[in-house]
C-alpha cells in the first residue's frame, strides 16, 4: 500500500486518493485558434514515462482536494507532493 | 423538527457478540445519534473576510487539519481547507449560523437530514477503527477528527472523549447501514450493546 503526503491533511493511506492523470497537460488557451491534432494530442495523447511523473491526485475520502504527486512509476516512489495550485517547476 | 432516523432498519437494541460474562464497562457501547444539527460551512475563495475574525457561539474557528474547537453548544469539525462542519443537539442555532456567516462569503448547507451517525463508546473503539480504517489511530486524541474511509466507504471520525474513548462517526446517509454493519462485524469480538 501506498502512503500519499497530502499537502492538507498529512501521511494518509493511498485507498483515500483516487488518481487524476497525468499533472503535466496543459489545456490550451481560451479562444485560441488551435487545429484538430492539437486538440486530439490535448485529449487523448499521454505519455508513459518510466522513472519520475508528475500526477494528479484527489484525496476524495480526506479534504478532497487536488493535489500533485511527484512518483516514480516504476518504483512507486513518492518524492514529494504540492497543492494543485502549486507551481512545481 | 426530528429526522427521520438513518439506521432504523438495521439498530437493534441488545448485547451481542463475545458479550457473555462482561461487565457493562467492558463492553463497547454503540448508538445512533438523532436530531444532531449537522451544518457545512464553506468560506468562498473570493471571500476576504479573515477566518480568525468570526466568533460563532463564542468559538473560533481553526483553518487546521485534524483539529475540532467545541463548546457545550457545538462541535465544528475541519474538513477540509476553509470548510468546516458543525455538529450540534440545539437546532435553534442554525439561525445563528446564518447570521454569523454572510452569505456572500459562506456557503452554508444544511446537512441534518444527509447523514448517518453512530456513536463508539467503550474500551475497544479504536480497535474497531483500524480493522477497517488504514489512518494510524493512535495519534487520535480528544478533539481531533478525521476524514478517512472504513471499508472502502468515506466517514468522518471525531473524538470526543478520551477517557472512556467515545467517538461519532459520520457517514452519508445512503452508505449508513453498510457502514453500521461493517462497524458491528468488526465489534463482535469484544462485545458489544446496542442502545
Amino acid at each position: 500500500m501506498l502512503y500519499i503526503f497530502c499537502p492538507h491533511c498529512g501521511s494518509r493511506s493511498q485507498n483515500e486518493f483516487a488518481y487524476g492523470g497525468d499533472a503535466t497537460v496543459k489545456r490550451p488557451e481560451l479562444n485560441k485558434e488551435i487545429s484538430d491534432q492539437e486538440w486530439n494530442n490535448f485529449v487523448y495523447l499521454r505519455k508513459s514515462p518510466r522513472g519520475k511523473h508528475l500526477e494528479l491526485w484527489h484525496h476524495i475520502s480526506g479534504c478532497r482536494q487536488w493535489i500533485k504527486v511527484e512518483r516514480d512509476t516504476s518504483t512507486h516512489e513518492i518524492f514529494k507532493t504540492y497543492k494543485a495550485d502549486e507551481l512545481t517547476k | 423538527m426530528t429526522v427521520i432516523s438513518a439506521l432504523q432498519n438495521v439498530h437493534v437494541k441488545g448485547s451481542f457478540g463475545n458479550f457473555e460474562n462482561k461487565s457493562e464497562n467492558e463492553l463497547l457501547k454503540i448508538k445512533e445519534l438523532k436530531n444532531l444539527l449537522i451544518v457545512q460551512v464553506v468560506q468562498y475563495r473570493n471571500s476576504s473576510i479573515k477566518i480568525d475574525d468570526i466568533n460563532f457561539n463564542k468559538l473560533k474557528f481553526v483553518n487546521q487539519s485534524q483539529t475540532v474547537v467545541s463548546n457545550e453548544n457545538v462541535r465544528v469539525l475541519w474538513n477540509s481547507p476553509n470548510n468546516w462542519l458543525l455538529i450540534s443537539n440545539k437546532k435553534e442555532l442554525l439561525k445563528e449560523i446564518y447570521s454569523t456567516f454572510n452569505e456572500n462569503d459562506f456557503a452554508i448547507t444544511d446537512l441534518s437530514h444527509s447523514k448517518a451517525t453512530i456513536e463508539l463508546e467503550g474500551p475497544y473503539v479504536k480497535e474497531v477503527l483500524k480493522k477497517g480504517c488504514p489512518f494510524n489511530f493512535n495519534i487520535l486524541t480528544k478533539n481531533m477528527s478525521i476524514n478517512s474511509a472504513y471499508n472502502g466507504i468515506s466517514f468522518i471520525v471525531d473524538m470526543v472523549e478520551n477517557e472512556p474513548e467515545k467517538v461519532r462517526i459520520f457517514s452519508l446517509r445512503s452508505f449508513g447501514e453498510s457502514l453500521y454493519h461493517s462497524i458491528t462485524d468488526a465489534s463482535l469480538e469484544f462485545g458489544y450493546k446496542c442502545n
